[in-house]
């Protein structure tokens, strides 16, 4: 695909926009960013422009400012370029009453319309709350043919438990064999989150799962897994994972001796054979 | 050992291209839309949704902010769909805090930009699981029930004899309840116990 664009003149119009995307417009002019080695240039006046750029999920205050700045484009390319999250679709404020927003079912539709494609046709929609240079730039060189496209809308059919598939979007169900029991891993995880939070907690209890299998294996797994944890402190230079570590193997044997002890005075309590 | 512990390590293994390509002197200007480049590590992308793993709780639902992510019954068919749209996401990451498979996984994938929001849609379709005693869909899929059988120990399942009514509606198993209830009248023993399939024991 060749250039379909070479200079491409933009006016920039704020519709009600938090000035997150504003910000991150001014950096990808920057010359770290440099959009205007591109060709792209910015005109203080829709007049001149062959492009318009968006921000905003279009405030009814900025509705007729944005149809007025639309119309006064000159006919032949006008390019509409949606930037962030907001111009998508609404965004996170896409039911509040201050937008124009005339969708059937106000937003919560399968393309989550909204925005400013309310009144004006878009051309290039780029997501994120706000964009990074980057996405910008990406936005930018697909509209002018310098990118390929590389989203494609996804549609899975998840199978039953024991089902096989047939289909190509068809997926088996699979929980993934862990060391420990499933109700000791959702704990242990949610209270890791607390911890070391969401970032890391899957490969630190990873590694406690593969100790922990090692503990099993011996007579007296209690000492065991206290050495290793205590090797694992050693060799480990993060001192939050050092705390995670140490915390994971207490609330381990916590839950342990509980779950034991629970399923103990349950058999006290309600022997299977009573009654009948 | 510590293969993802260390942010530190993880920074090491992200390919930055003034790193490589220009190691002596890194050019003012990113040369980006004519070469590859990758984001750090921690970066939120978009998260994506792993169909293998989800069980189609709604979780995320509940947690998502701007409502990307959003749940549709269509108890007709016996479905239950989770449709994600990007094009809402802001990247907040609740969602995959509080998934309690680890289905919902982070990336750290930034070209999105598109021209038709139906590149943006991600749909995964559940099946509902179905009531035979009333011939009716209920509220859960099947693979919720499969997943907590796994999290409950089987003692626990025998001793409450759970297995006849899990896949029930809540209305079935209140008859089935007040039945046995009836039934049992004047022993001193927790009607759940009695549900057996077995019968006496």
């Amino acid at each position: 695909m060749g250039r379909r664009l070479k200079s491409v003149w933009v006016y920039h119009v704020d519709a009600g926009s938090c000035n997150g995307c504003d910000i991150e417009v001014l950096d990808v002019l920057s010359p770290y960013y440099d959009l205007e080695r591109l060709g792209i240039k910015v005109v203080p006046n829709p007049r001149h422009a062959d492009a318009l750029f968006i921000t905003g999920p279009l405030t009814r205050q900025t509705r007729i400012m944005l149809k007025k700045a639309y119309e006064a484009m000159p006919p032949k390319p006008r390019i509409v370029v949606a930037i962030g999250t907001c111009a998508s679709s609404g965004g996170i404020f896409y039911n509040s009453y201050a937008l124009y927003n005339t969708s059937p079912q106000r937003g919560r539709d399968r393309l989550r319309s909204g925005g400013p494609e309310m009144i004006v046709p878009i051309d290039m929609y780029i997501p994120g709350c706000p964009p990074s240079p980057e996405e910008i730039l990406y936005g930018v060189a697909q509209l002018l043919g310098i990118k390929e496209k590389k989203m494609k809308g996804e549609y899975w059919v998840a199978l039953p438990p024991k089902e096989t598939p047939k289909a190509e979007n068809e997926v088996e169900f699979r929980i993934p064999d862990r060391p420990i029991p499933l109700r000791y891993w959702l704990t242990l995880r949610e209270e890791l989150r607390r911890v070391v939070g969401y970032y890391d907690r899957e490969a630190v209890l990873e590694d406690f799962m593969a100790l922990v299998e090692k503990a099993f294996e011996s007579e007296d797994p209690r000492e065991k897994l206290h050495d290793l944890v205590t090797g694992y402190f050693l060799k480990e230079k993060d001192s939050r994972i050092k705390v995670a570590m140490r915390f994971l193997e207490n609330e381990f044997w916590k839950l342990y001796d509980e779950y034991h002890s629970l399923g103990e005075a349950l058999k006290k309590k309600y022997p299977v054979t009573a009654g009948v | 050992m510590a293969e993802s512990l260390s942010y530190t390590e993880k920074l090491k293994k992200w390919d930055r291209f003034e790193v490589e390509k220009f190691s002596k002197k890194a050019p003012v200007t990113t040369p980006y839309p004519f070469i590859d480049i990758e984001k750090p590590p921690e970066y939120r992308g978009i998260p994506h949704i792993n169909p293998e793993k989800c069980i189609g709780c709604g979780a995320c639902v509940n947690a998502c902010p701007p409502d990307a992510l959003i749940l549709e019954w269509d108890k007709e068919h016996g479905v239950k769909r989770l449709t994600f749209n990007a094009a809402r996401c802001i990247r907040c990451h609740r969602c995959v805090e509080v998934c309690p498979t680890g289905a919902m996984e982070p990336t750290t994938r930034f070209e999105i930009a598109t021209d038709n929001k139906e590149d943006l849609v991600e749909v995964v379709e559940h099946k509902l699981a179905y009531c035979e005693e009333c011939g009716e869909y209920l509220d859960f899929t099947e693979r919720q029930i499969e997943y907590v059988r796994n999290i409950l120990p089987k003692e626990i399942f025998e001793m409450y004899a759970l297995e006849d009514r899990i896949g029930l509606t809540q209305e079935a198993k209140m008859r089935k309840t007040v039945e046995k209830l009836r039934e049992t009248e004047g022993i001193p023993v927790s009607a759940f116990m009695l549900v057996k399939k077995g019968g006496e024991e």
